[in-house]
């Protein structure tokens, strides 16, 4: 029983995070319907922002984390100046193609300014610190970014749905030509939302060297959870995204300790592709 | 204005791909005589660069070594510039990506339009295999210094392959003997039971059957056997199967970012065995063991090298000081320094043929016993089928923060730590 | 937008095939190109991605059905084959024929209920099937598991369809491969099929108001579309005489056959082959000229040229083909089958 609850918990800790990395693809990918491929390595460049202002001027990841939210705000909206701007309105899969290009091109250029050394960041304020509840073991940064979490959701979710901003992205998000009618510039939409897309994984990144050893293949794994999470919970929907990396998380530690390890993600895999053929528009979608 | 975009597009293409064309053509431009070229096959990019880099930096010093004059470093042929009347050394680089396709074409790509004249590689058992078979059609000599799968020497028909590192079943034997010595010397130890950590890749898969062949010869019990896939976000799971078996040894092969992942995760949940060994991966990483401080100690593993091992193995010192400055100051490890000891091998082994006859150096270097001060034995010969029969490695135990050596005995400095101390005690 | 009259019998356009099939068939007497074994594995490799994502386009371009789940099927006949040789010790013949029915067989099981979802569902739907054979392929302890199966040294020829010391074997059994499935599309474009499926492309409620069963077929083109993905595996495995799961039944592999199609240009027949001759050769001189420098510039400049490219040019490089077909041509005939399809 103990164990189920620790198991439990380390899979919605872990939920937590990948919501968190999660939300910004689901935000860019319901107004824009644009898959940016290039999602985790936002998470690797993140935590190297963090490794990096740790490493060299002791700041604790708790604090940089907002440097890596603002590094990947800017490279995020480059990406739409530069890249994703002329692939709006062509063939669907030209921005999918573009940013796998971008993918290649972000690792591998930090393969090789930063050598393939894994880098771990010592002496964090919450490194490796945990506290008893009963018979269970909660470790605090696993806590803490889970609540960083939702915060960062339930910000972006309260941003799209209740500001004037958010009323404009949405409009947007329905019919781009009417929403230009209206005099909204989505030009500026566009831009906006990918920058912030890209600064809510940016916190996750940043957040992430505090646990986990940075290297050019970091963000791998994470964007394809963050796919799953975002086409599980519907399109376009933050709380769909947050329900369905939650349960992913779950059924990960449910699956690789009940079933076997190796079978932890084809379990995930297996309960997007359950999920969908029950509800062909992902759990909130419509 | 179409037109002139999409006509610039195809012009720069076509001036790319016209200028990687004549980039490499077949380059036999090199006009001095005494040279040799030797390949290199290891993964530089992808998820396992950090390691093929390293190796790379390895076969460059030893290279750097045999061409120039270097009479401090008590290596063989390192007092002489050039060997053989005068020839030199010249490396082609190539990156297998860490995939076993791409490992193989460039194999065929330097033998054939590099012309060179031998091969080392390709770290990646995986990519060793198709690589050497292809080496050995071409009757190309395939010096491969640290793919760990003991199948690669068990191809009896293979003449011109040679690994000088030891295997994953060597390994697991010593593994399962540094038990047995510990049940025997420690008190209470009681050491009954075997948990075997993995990544599921050919190396992690080939050292858990022989590690199960091992325990089951030297009657341990299996209890957790549990493989995972390299690259997770995570190991909770597995180490939470572990630790729900709770076995008295952890056997682990797991490689870099992983292994600090499971030491933490170990830490996280409060776990930890008895004892728990390594193979050559994560552990023995000298820079992963100082970014885990203290959270590494206690660990055991087997090491072919470390910088402690100093007072054993003088010739080292200098020999990685020209390895450090290929590597930002990164000491050599296990696997590197095997890269290293290959390249050394097969240039005393043209110096003593006497022969660029690729299948004379072959016979040579079975027949002979090479010194080699970078080796643990001091000395390498090769058993039919290409393996160093006098592959030492020695199973250390990290102590604050220093590999130290503690089996086999005789070659022994400190005493082991056991059973590993618990997370808060420490 | 697609006439019948451009695609009913023999033309001008597949006289220029014919006369490209007959040159390429030519090129292993020219000893200046065998001579040299890198040239000759970059144009293999060129004519079996070429094939492999015409296959591809099948159902991705003209089907408009953005699979990343070929790499399943290219990877199933690839097992085939090495199984055949390594477990059974046999010829890969039987074992490709085997491969490309279970390769076809699967796509069918998988696809049935798949394509009741609609675009992007649909794509990262076949992602998680890539993902899930790969890891169960890992572990399956019949096929190999995670050591991968490699090949003995067995007598080169034909029987075997493996040689080693001359690659024009491999040239001609990938020049047939190529044949093979460019023809195949080649006959599908002009047959009532072929327009059944570009329009279940163009609108699925549509098509089945015009009667055409559209689930059928998608699922006949999925089906065919992977069976002949399994024969491009199959000689994928032939030609590297090892097969592993991470190299052939991999996100990374499913990408390469789409990225080839798009930028070629997606359903359309040059399109794959257009793909091909430019990022093959691309990524494989690249490699050669910088992979060895070790901090993966080969793949910086290769990232930076996808981005470029798609950027400048989305239509793919059929597009810019067109572009400049379009100056030599009458206006009326410059306009071909130009939509890049997805759902």
């Amino acid at each position: 029983m103990d164990t189920l609850l620790q198991v439990l918990l380390d899979g919605i800790l872990n939920g937590m995070l990948y919501a968190l990395v999660a939300v910004g693809l689901c935000l860019i990918w319901g107004v824009m319907d644009v898959i940016n491929f290039a999602h985790g390595e936002y998470v690797m460049i993140a935590m190297y922002v963090t490794y990096w202002l740790g490493f060299l001027a002791n700041v604790d990841p708790l604090i940089s984390m907002f440097a890596g939210g603002l590094f990947i705000f800017i490279l995020g909206a480059l990406t739409y100046r530069l890249i994703i701007k002329y692939t709006i309105g062509k063939p669907p899969l030209s921005a999918l193609l573009a940013t796998f290009g971008l993918a290649m091109l972000l690792k591998n250029l930090c393969l090789n300014q930063f050598t393939p050394n894994f880098r771990i960041l010592s002496d964090t304020w919450l490194g490796d610190k945990t506290f008893q509840l009963g018979a269970l073991i909660v470790p605090l940064p696993q806590l803490v970014t889970a609540i960083v979490a939702l915060v960062v959701v339930g910000l972006t979710y309260y941003m799209v749905r209740s500001t004037r901003f958010g009323w404009a992205v949405q409009a947007t998000a329905m019919d781009k030509e009417a929403a230009e009618l209206m005099g909204i510039n989505t030009e500026r939409i566009y831009l906006l939302v990918f920058g912030i897309g890209g600064a809510t994984v940016g916190l996750a990144g940043g957040i992430m060297p505090t646990y986990l050893a940075v290297h050019p293949e970091v963000g791998t794994m994470f964007s394809l959870i963050a796919f799953i999470c975002v086409a599980m919970g519907g399109f376009g929907s933050i709380p769909g995204a947050l329900v369905a990396a939650i349960l992913i998380g779950v059924v990960e530690a449910l699956g690789g300790y009940y079933i076997a390890p190796v079978f932890k993600y084809v379990a995930v895999f297996g309960l997007y592709l359950a999920v969908v053929f029950l509800r062909p528009k992902g759990i909130f979608g419509w | 204005m179409v037109h002139c975009k999409s006509r610039m597009t195809i012009c720069l293409l076509i001036a790319v791909a016209v200028t990687l064309m004549l980039g490499v053509a077949p380059a036999t431009t090199l006009a001095q005589e005494k040279v040799i070229k030797i390949g290199t096959i290891f993964p530089l990019t992808g998820p396992v660069a950090l390691a093929g880099q390293r190796c790379k930096a390895a076969v460059e010093t030893a290279v750097e070594i045999l061409n120039n004059k270097h009479p401090n470093i008590k290596v063989p042929l390192a007092d002489k510039k050039g060997w053989l009347a005068g020839y030199k050394f010249v490396l082609v680089h190539t990156d297998s990506q860490g995939k076993p396709d791409v490992g193989k074409a460039e194999a065929e790509r330097l033998i054939n339009q590099e012309g060179v004249w031998a091969l080392i590689g390709a770290y990646n058992s995986s990519v060793s295999m198709p690589a050497s078979m292809v080496a050995e059609r071409a009757k190309k000599i395939f010096m491969c210094g640290a793919s760990s799968s003991a199948a690669l020497t068990q191809r009896p028909d293979m003449k011109y392959f040679f690994r000088t590192a030891s295997t994953d079943e060597v390994e697991s034997h010593e593994f399962v003997e540094v038990l047995k010595w510990l049940n025997k010397t420690q008190k209470n130890a009681n050491v009954k039971t075997l948990g075997l950590i993995y990544e599921n890749s050919v190396f992690g898969k080939h050292a858990a059957e022989e590690a199960k062949k091992a325990a089951a010869a030297g009657g341990f019990t299996v209890v957790a056997d549990v493989p995972f896939t390299p690259g997770a976000t995570n190991l909770d799971s597995e180490v939470q199967t572990v630790k729900s078996k709770n076995p008295d040894a952890l056997f682990g092969a797991v490689l870099g970012a992983d292994y600090a992942l499971m030491v933490k995760t170990m830490k996280k949940m409060n776990w930890i065995p008895k004892v728990s060994l390594n193979y050559c991966s994560g552990y023995q990483d000298p820079v992963i063991a100082k970014q885990l401080g203290p959270d590494a100690d206690f660990f055991m593993g087997s090491t072919g090298y470390s910088p402690e091992f100093a007072g054993m193995m003088p010739a080292v010192a200098e020999v990685e000081k020209i390895f450090k400055t290929k590597t930002n100051n990164v000491p050599y490890d296990s696997d590197s320094i095997q890269e290293t000891i290959a390249m050394l091998v097969l240039a005393q082994a043209i110096e003593k043929a006497k022969s660029l006859d690729p299948e004379v150096v072959a016979k040579t270097l079975y027949a002979n016993t090479w010194p080699s001060p970078l080796s643990l034995s001091g000395k390498v010969a090769f058993a039919p089928g290409g393996q160093n029969k006098l592959a030492l490695s020695i199973v250390t135990q990290l102590q604050g923060g220093k590999y130290k050596r503690i089996f086999p005995t005789e070659k022994a400095d400190t005493k082991p730590i056991f059973p590993m101390k618990a997370w808060d005690k420490r | 937008m697609v006439t019948p009259m451009h695609h009913g019998a023999l033309k001008r356009k597949d006289l220029f095939w014919l006369a490209l099939v007959a040159l390429m068939a030519l090129v292993p007497a020219v000893s200046a190109i065998t001579a040299n074994s890198f040239l000759m594995h970059v144009l293999i490799l060129i004519l079996l991605f070429a094939s492999m994502a015409q296959a591809w386009n099948i159902i991705g371009g003209y089907g408009g059905q953005t699979s990343f789940g070929h790499s399943v099927f290219f990877g199933i006949g690839a097992y085939g084959a090495g199984m055949a040789v390594v477990t059974y010790g046999l010829s890969p013949w039987p074992g490709i024929g085997v491969g490309m029915l279970a390769a076809a067989t699967v796509a069918v099981l998988i696809s049935y209920p798949c394509f009741k979802l609609s675009g992007h569902y649909f794509a990262i739907a076949t992602f998680a099937v890539v993902e899930i054979f790969n890891r169960m392929f890992l572990v399956w302890y019949w096929v190999g598991g995670a050591l991968g199966l490699d090949y003995p040294m067995v007598e080169e020829g034909f029987k075997n369809l493996m040689w080693y010391d001359s690659k024009t074997g491999y040239y001609y059994c990938a020049l047939v491969l190529f044949v093979l499935i460019f023809g195949i599309v080649r006959f599908l474009e002009g047959h009532r099929f072929g327009y059944y499926l570009r329009a279940v492309r163009e609108g699925q409620e549509t098509a089945e108001s015009l009667g055409v069963n559209s689930t059928a077929v998608k699922l006949t083109a999925m089906a065919l579309s992977a069976a002949l993905a399994g024969l491009c595996g199959a000689f994928f495995v032939q030609y590297n005489l090892r097969v592993d799961p991470g190299m052939v039944m991999s996100l990374d592999m499913s990408m390469k056959f789409v990225l080839v199609t798009i930028l070629g240009g997606a359903g359309t027949l040059a399109g794959p082959l257009l793909g091909a001759a430019v990022l093959i050769p691309l990524q494989e001189y690249t490699r050669a000229l910088w992979g060895g420098l070790g901090g993966g510039v080969d793949l910086i400049v290769f990232g930076v040229l996808i981005i470029v490219i798609v950027v400048k040019q989305p239509a793919g490089i059929s597009g810019i083909v067109r572009d400049i077909a379009k100056r030599f041509r009458r206006p009326a005939d410059a306009k071909g089958g130009t939509s890049v399809g997805t759902a």
